[in-house]
């Protein structure tokens, strides 16, 4: 079958190919989005295992979906995006109902956050910030995630979050004074007020 | 302020750090994900398959429907196909004009007549 190469055809053109038995054009869309996904989750979740069942689920949900897909109306990432957020954050509030959020989890800061961070590896550096995560409230901590990891415009994440955008810069501006907090040793500034 | 500017900047490193690091799925996992994919493939849209069941009578009324038959029409062309014989003996009963008039009583046949 005829088809546009795969790094440059758009994700709705691969879906619409799989949904009409491309079984390429959905490894294609799988080795675009998989990846993506399980490093959002990872990150939000904090944990590879509960990742993969997120990702899992959430590419099941969009072969069901995908012969009934209309071009145009959203982007497939968004959506994908929409489903796996809401994914972690039913696994999320599962957990906290169970008390496993736990801030003192949190390596002991250093006084200087600035020195500190500066005298780490880049390794550390991406360990150090997952743990402080780990600490957020589940929307801030997506926020977070989707804004300042991802990468995503603050458009798309109030999309995927089903929120306005003043929400998603609240969130996001709420996420990274909890995170600086955490990390200077000021846990006692934190609220922990959920949103 | 100048903390604050500080921890900012700070903060910006750990996110790039993030960015630069993200958790990878294992290749098992994606091979798992692609079978997922194989698995829930839709059938590929094909021609039009023919009805594999349904009755005589629904494949013939089809048939009448297409040349534009009515139902009443289609049930009569079936009767004489199926038994001539009867179609015959209800023609002996008369002339074709006299059965007319029976029906219309009031209409000029006359035009019909050579």
């Amino acid at each position: 079958m005829d088809r546009t190469p795969a790094s440059d055809a758009p994700d709705a053109a691969l879906l619409v190919a799989y949904a009409n038995g491309d079984s390429a054009a959905g490894r294609d869309l799988l080795s675009r989005l998989a990846p993506r996904l399980f490093g959002y989750a990872a990150r939000v979740l904090g944990d590879h295992a509960e990742a993969e069942d997120v990702v899992q689920e959430t590419m099941l949900r969009l072969w069901r979906i995908a012969p009934e897909w209309r071009q145009g109306e959203a982007q497939v990432s968004t959506w994908v995006y929409r489903v796996a957020v809401n994914l972690c954050t039913d696994r999320l509030r599962r957990r906290r109902t169970r008390g496993q959020v736990d801030i003192d989890a949190v390596a002991e800061p250093a006084s200087d956050m600035a020195s500190a961070v500066e005298a780490m590896t880049e390794k550390d550096r991406a360990d150090a910030l997952q743990a402080a995560l780990d600490t957020l409230p589940e929307r801030q901590r997506q926020a977070v995630v989707l804004r300042h990891i991802e990468g995503l415009a603050n458009a798309e994440i109030a999309e995927i979050m089903d929120i306005g955008i003043e929400a998603v810069e609240s969130l996001t501006a709420r996420g990274k004074r909890a995170l600086k907090a955490v990390l200077s040793g000021r846990k006692e500034e934190l609220g922990y007020e959920n949103g | 302020m100048d903390s604050d500017k500080t921890d900012d900047a700070a903060l910006e490193a750990l996110f790039s750090a993030g960015a630069a690091n993200p958790a990878k799925p294992a290749d098992e996992f994606l091979a798992r994900l692609a079978a997922d994919a194989d698995a829930a493939l839709p059938e590929p849209p094909g021609p039009a398959r023919k009805p594999s069941g349904g009755s005589l009578l629904g494949g013939l009324s089809g048939l009448f429907a297409a040349s534009g038959l009515s139902g009443a029409a289609a049930l009569g062309v079936w009767i004489g196909f199926v038994m001539p014989d009867l179609v015959t003996d209800v023609s002996l009963l008369g002339e074709e004009t006299a059965g007319i008039s029976a029906f219309l009583p009031d209409a000029d046949l006359s035009v019909f007549s050579e």
